[in-house]
């Protein structure tokens, strides 16, 4: 992910009024992790699983936070129980960042399995996602995928692809 | 030692705080004992550290108390680093260490062998942790923390068996919206967005 990329999905968090973020980095969100730790306005907590950020992401909001957790695709499908139990059986959103390895253009073929998964676990969990790949979509797809995420209270996604990562 | 003397020892101190109780008969016996909104009851094994860590932190002046058990801890013992790292001074993190999965009809977890969460704690980085096998010691222990303005795991040892209370009547959505009702009016913030009215809206 290139730095101006970072920047624009951290400004765009601030403007959807996200203040809180877990994350679990990886080398394609590498930039973005650390300008999530630059910036003070945003409290940043970086976990050791992601299933762990959902956690920490459903009990900010019950304490008035808007949350948002950062991670790989292999970290969403490790997040579902916790998703499921902590956020769409009580009814408490979580906006989820979500790097998607294994997708079009992957070289790595380790990838490929959990790439094509993706998509079937959102779907099977009804979970609201949407597909980002250009700059200009970062912007309004943060912004309308956090307003849903709010008047639902249900989690939202946005698989952010190749491209996005790049 | 039993969980709930231990619970029943220190509720009658709890005025506002907040609590969040693991999964299994630990969250009926605190509901017994103190019935309140600022209860809530996480319908999941392994993340109540991790509810009341992102609890703390987003309420840094409410003292936030996990009643967390040793088979949800092991899930998570991750969180510990995190809470470590996190520092979150208004926060007390109880484990009640019964060495088994109680409610899963009592088989050991890795506790009723070599695994000890004390040290594990202390060697996250955690530096006030405080071990209690008597019940004296627990509530000196836990009063301490709750006192104190610095982040506590306490660990306690406790035998098998729940105490003798009716079953809650807990739904995970009710606690949910009461629990936020709850912030919200003590809080004087908005969490729950409401539907736009288009009542007085030009037609």
């Amino acid at each position: 992910m290139q730095r101006e990329v970072a920047a624009e999905i951290v400004d765009s968090l601030k403007e959807a009024g996200v203040d809180f973020v877990a994350t679990l980095t990886e080398a394609n969100l590498h930039d973005l992790v650390i300008a999530l730790g630059e910036d003070s306005s945003i409290h940043h907590v970086p976990v050791t699983r992601e299933e762990e950020g959902i956690g920490i992401c459903a009990g900010a909001y019950l304490g008035g936070k808007r949350p948002a957790m950062v991670m790989m695709n292999a970290g969403f499908l490790l997040s579902t129980n916790a998703l499921a139990t902590v956020c769409i059986h009580p009814g408490i959103p979580v906006l989820m960042l979500i790097g998607h390895s294994g997708g079009v253009g992957e070289e790595n073929a380790g990838h490929a399995t959990v790439g094509a998964l993706t998509e079937p676990v959102l779907q099977a969990m009804h979970i609201v996602y949407e597909k980002v790949g250009r700059f200009e979509e970062i912007r309004p797809t943060i912004r309308d995928s956090q307003v849903l995420a709010r008047s639902s209270r249900r989690p939202t996604a946005i698989v952010l692809n190749k491209q996005a990562l790049r | 030692m039993k969980r709930y003397d231990c619970l029943r020892a220190i509720a009658p101190h709890f005025g506002d705080e907040l609590v969040v109780t693991n999964l299994g008969a630990v969250r009926h016996e605190w509901q017994a004992l103190r019935p309140h909104h600022g209860n809530y009851h996480l319908q999941n094994l392994g993340l109540t550290s991790s509810m009341a860590l992102g609890l703390a932190l987003a309420l840094p002046h409410r003292k936030v108390v996990a009643f967390d058990g040793d088979g949800s801890l092991l899930l998570n013992l991750g969180s510990l680093a995190t809470i470590a790292n996190q520092h979150p001074k208004n926060l007390v993190h109880v484990v009640f260490d019964n060495e088994c999965y109680e409610s899963s009809r009592g088989a050991p977890t890795a506790t009723a062998g070599q695994a000890d969460l004390a040290a594990i704690a202390r060697g996250c980085g955690i530096a006030n942790v405080l071990a209690a096998r008597t019940l004296d010691e627990f509530e000196k222990g836990f009063m301490r923390a709750f006192r104190s303005d610095d982040l506590y795991f306490i660990h306690a040892k406790v035998e098998e068996g729940a105490g003798d209370v009716p079953a809650a009547a807990l739904d995970s959505q009710e606690n949910k919206y009461l629990f936020v009702r709850y912030i919200e009016k003590s809080e004087n913030i908005k969490i729950l967005t409401s539907t736009l009215s288009r009542a007085g809206a030009t037609r």
